[in-house]
């Protein structure tokens, strides 16, 4: 049976006809053909399916879709101002090397601008915490807390924080 | 920009203008921004979703498959047994390389050799249905005794795993490799070490699961989305197990989540989920879960190294003796290789004449070890660079002093049977040396306080390419467009490395025009030309010379065309920034769009090149600094600080080699402290197969890295002396930290990973050895 389930995605309302026990991951990658999300375990573990939901980063693959009712949930692909323009954390990702094959980095990118989003000013230690959910098995981290860092230091600079 | 890897540029015969620069990667906007399409979110209309049903026992022949409940589920459109499927032995590891490949697979056998082995599959109309309808299979086994240790398997009286004629279980003949004369060597020498080492089962755990997409079409051609490092193998072992010719297979990979050696394998799926589609007429896929991707993956050939070195006072090396166990799991998959590579290392890294070495790989009913980033030699060098820590002490040496005085020199015979090029091991060991103030380091106080530090140094060299086991062959075709841009088709897979914005690079500089006027195409076996796949760290070495030779070609080519336009000859041209210039300073040039461009109303000039290039070998080198702190009442050991040098060649791009590095000691970091993928040695069963379970080095456990990359030894074989990197982080990270628990608490390890509980035993026994 399946159940319609409203939310709004990336600032957009949306309807989601899903099963009751559809997580909020699989509603978004299939229904919601919002594949930038990823499924690197399905079970709470690694992190790739990090999304905002209500201004708080989760597992997607955690949450049921019907949990979901009402919710407003950020995804990697409303992460842009504008199309021809990246996120300010996507462009830092890009110049330092925080991503490599790229599969864990819409989920870090999400919990960092979760982070941001509460922390404006984290120290090294704070970002190393707050992607301890996120597994990485490429780049050995260092980039990640580059890039981090440098765009903290760029949008409080332009005071966008 | 990054704070972290500098390099050491000490060889500048000739400006670049693109390469060694850490230009803007052409695949990472589509990879931070979520557009990047992986083969798992390829949805087709129509599309049904696969399972596979697995064995809940490690050794036994099928009794009887029953699907008759599984079929009568609604929603079920296929279910294929061991007798529905093509019967043809192939290799899980299919590189054609006749010495070291081992044909032992069916896509479904009557009989299962691992716990976790597939047994039939399910194609239905969600994954939840072909996940009840699996549950539903009835499978009856003829159990088989379980032979889960390489003592268990390789005893004469054990039954065969596979029916190879080799005898106690091996998977190849024993692989022997004799320098010089050693037992005149251990007659000249005044210490003798003898240890046995013994080595875990880490696994790539690569963030994307295995997965496929296949449909057919009206033709009876198959496209299969994968996430493979070798389309072409694929495609080549689908097309001969399948019985279709190979235009009529298509594999597409646009992006993968890594592989780290593992992902050259076939996984029994992609068998699979084309049949299905094939059966059903309807596209499918199939994704395994986390637990799929471990039990059904490839880990790392856990294993024995037995090893005795002779030394004589004055610090070298006369004799060496290496007996290297692998256990191989239930199938051959890379087990030659590794079994070769991994023995024949040991002819080198230190300097030693007299040398005698033996490699076995033995069949286990375990999960099957496979290609996994550092291919047996992460095993041996641990091995070897350990005792060589002990030795230094014993003799009386500083340990990097003693590494340094016998590191392998220009000349050399690496363990290709080549010489080596350059003092790449003395300079990165020098190197550390320098950056860490190593003697004062190691002069320090030590207090004996509940936290103890220590520091250790770690060497390395790995090559670039599998010569002489394989003969590699990387292709490319370069066209120059009629306004002057560029598109580069290559057969390069994408493992995530940056590799082709490296090969752009090249191309770029080779024809003279800017990186952003290259594009890339790849990732299609239908287009790109042939390649061999992304591994043995030779996509830049392999690939990229065979872009560069494809756009020499172009080059050649423009320039001929534009000579009569200059009213020159082509030797007098060069292509610079764009433009085509007359090289003697006249001041002459001409826009390349107006060079190749349509000319009065004639089309424009056909512009296109072709590389093909075949390397031999090349070794790039390490030596890693490690700083750790081990609990004294915990056990736990902390890396603190880990200074890694590389000599890799000339640097195509900066930030991608220093993630390489710091990538590879994060995997290097976890095999040695925390990875082990545990089987239950009385059954079979895989005990830790999920990402809490097994616990890798995260965020918060990985140090602070300061990685430099120095070129003193560039290699002719590569394109503008470039040579691989992608192994040799891995390598040398291991004995670095084995070797500074020493220095920090006085017991040496011999085997990894060294886990807290084993720290505080060994703590123990020497606090009563001391007490007594």
């Amino acid at each position: 049976m399946n159940r319609l389930v409203s939310m709004t995605v990336n600032g957009e309302p949306c309807e989601l006809s899903v099963a009751l026990n559809r997580t909020l991951l699989d509603a978004l990658r299939n229904e919601g053909s919002l594949t930038g999300t990823k499924k690197g375990c399905d079970v709470g573990d690694c992190g790739a399916c990090t999304v905002i939901m209500d201004g708080r980063p989760v597992n997607a693959c955690l949450v049921l879709a019907a949990e979901a009712e009402g919710a407003a949930i950020e995804t990697i692909e409303g992460l842009q101002p504008a199309y021809d323009k990246p996120h300010a954390l996507q462009q830092k990702f890009m110049e330092f090397g925080g991503a490599q094959c790229g599969f864990c980095t819409p989920g870090i990118i999400m919990m960092a601008k979760a982070l941001l989003d509460e922390n404006p000013d984290p120290s090294e230690d704070e970002i190393r915490f707050a992607l301890a959910g996120n597994i990485c098995r490429c780049t050995g981290y260092t980039k990640i807390i580059d890039a981090v860092r440098a765009t903290a230091e760029e949008l409080r600079r332009a005071g966008t924080l | 920009m990054n704070t972290h890897e500098r390099i050491d540029r000490d060889l500048s015969e000739r400006d670049f203008t693109v390469v060694g620069k850490s230009v803007k990667r052409s695949d990472t906007l589509e990879k931070v921004t979520g557009a990047a399409r992986y083969a798992g979110d390829v949805a087709l209309p129509g599309m049904l979703y696969a399972k596979m049903k697995r064995s809940n026992i490690a050794h036994a022949r099928i009794k009887s498959i029953d699907t008759s409940k599984a079929l009568a589920l609604q929603g079920v459109k296929a279910v294929l047994t061991h007798q529905d499927v093509p019967r043809v032995l192939h290799a899980g590891s299919p590189h054609p390389r006749s010495a070291s490949v081992t044909k032992d697979q069916y896509i479904l056998d009557e009989r299962v050799r691992y716990w976790g082995e597939g047994v039939a599959a399910v194609a239905a109309v969600s994954e939840e249905i072909a996940e009840r309808a699996v549950a539903l299979i009835e499978v009856e086994y003829d159990p088989l005794p379980g032979l889960f240790t390489i003592e268990a398997a390789s005893d004469p009286a054990a039954p065969p795993i596979h029916e190879n004629g080799l005898g106690q279980n091996y998977v190849l003949p024993p692989v022997f490799v004799t320098r010089g004369d050693v037992d005149k060597g251990f007659g000249e020498a005044d210490l003798v070490i003898e240890r046995e080492y013994d080595l875990g089962r880490p696994t790539p755990a690569y963030m994307e699961p295995n997965v496929c997409v296949s449909q057919w079409d009206g033709n009876g051609k198959l496209t299969m989305w994968t996430s493979t490092q070798s389309a072409f193998m694929v495609r080549g072992t689908l097309a001969e197990v399948l019985g279709v010719p190979l235009n009529k297979v298509r594999v597409i990979v646009d992006h993968m989540g890594g592989g780290f050696g593992a992902k050259q394998d076939l996984f029994q799926n992609e068998f699979l989920c084309a049949l299905l589609a094939r059966r059903t007429g309807r596209p499918v896929k199939m994704e395994f879960s986390r637990k799929e991707t471990f039990v059904g993956g490839r880990s790392r050939h856990p294993g024995k190294i037995w090893l005795k070195q002779g030394f004589t006072r004055d610090g070298r090396i006369v004799a060496r003796e290496a007996r290297v166990t692998f256990n191989s799991g239930a199938y051959g998959s890379h087990g030659p290789g590794v079994t070769n590579v991994g023995t024949a290392a040991l002819t080198s890294l230190y300097r030693c004449e007299n040398v005698r070495l033996e490699g076995r790989c033995i069949y286990t009913n375990s999960p099957i070890a496979g290609a996994f980033r550092g291919y047996g030699v992460v095993q041996t060098y641990y091995a070897l660079d350990l005792m060589m820590d002990e030795a230094a002490e014993k003799l009386g040496f500083d340990p990097a002093e003693f590494k340094l005085m016998n590191a392998v020199r220009e000349g050399d015979m690496a363990p290709s049977g080549h010489p080596i090029v350059g003092h790449g091991l003395v300079d990165c060991i020098r190197r550390v040396m320098e950056e860490t103030n190593w003697h004062e380091l190691r002069r320090r106080e030590k207090p004996e306080t509940v936290k103890r530090r220590g520091i250790g140094i770690g060497c390395e060299m790995h090559g670039s390419s599998a010569y002489p086991g394989i003969k590699e062959q990387g292709n490319a075709i370069v066209k120059m467009n009629e306004d002057g841009t560029v598109t580069l088709i290559t057969g390069t897979a994408g493992l995530g490395t940056g590799a082709h914005t490296a090969l752009s690079q090249i191309v770029a500089e080779e024809l003279g025009v800017p990186f952003e006027a290259v594009s890339v195409v790849q990732g299609d076996t239908d287009i790109v030309p042939w390649d061999i796949g992304a591994f043995a760290s030779h996509t830049t070495y392999l690939g990229g010379r065979a872009a560069q030779l494809a756009a020499a070609d172009v080059r050649r080519q423009v320039l001929e065309h534009a000579a009569p336009l200059l009213k020159a000859e082509p030797g007098d041209l060069a292509i610079r920034d764009g433009f085509v210039v007359v090289a003697n300073g006249s001041n002459q040039s001409l826009r390349l769009s107006e060079a190749v461009g349509p000319q009065r109303g004639m089309p424009a000039v056909q512009l296109v090149g072709v590389g093909t290039y075949m390397p031999t070998k090349s070794y790039s080198f390490a030596a890693h600094f490690a700083e750790v702190e081990v609990d004294t009442e915990t056990g736990e050991v902390a890396v603190l600080e880990v200074v890694p040098v590389h000599e890799i060649g000339r640097v195509i791009h900066p930030i991608a080699a220093a993630g390489q590095i710091e990538g590879g000691i994060q995997q290097g970091i976890g095999h040695t402290l925390s990875e082990d993928y545990v089987i239950d040695l009385t059954d079979g069963r895989s005990l830790n197969p999920s990402f809490v379970d097994y616990k890798m080095p995260l965020s918060m456990d990985m140090p602070s890295i300061r990685t430099i990359i120095i070129e003193t030894a560039p290699d002719p074989g590569g394109p503008y002396g470039a040579k691989g990197v992608g192994e040799d982080p891995i390598i040398a990270i291991g004995p670095a930290i084995a070797n500074a628990i020493y220095d920090a608490i006085g017991v040496r390890f011999h085997h990894y990973p060294i886990t807290p509980e084993q720290v505080l035993n060994a703590l123990k026994t020497k606090a009563n050895e001391t007490r007594q």
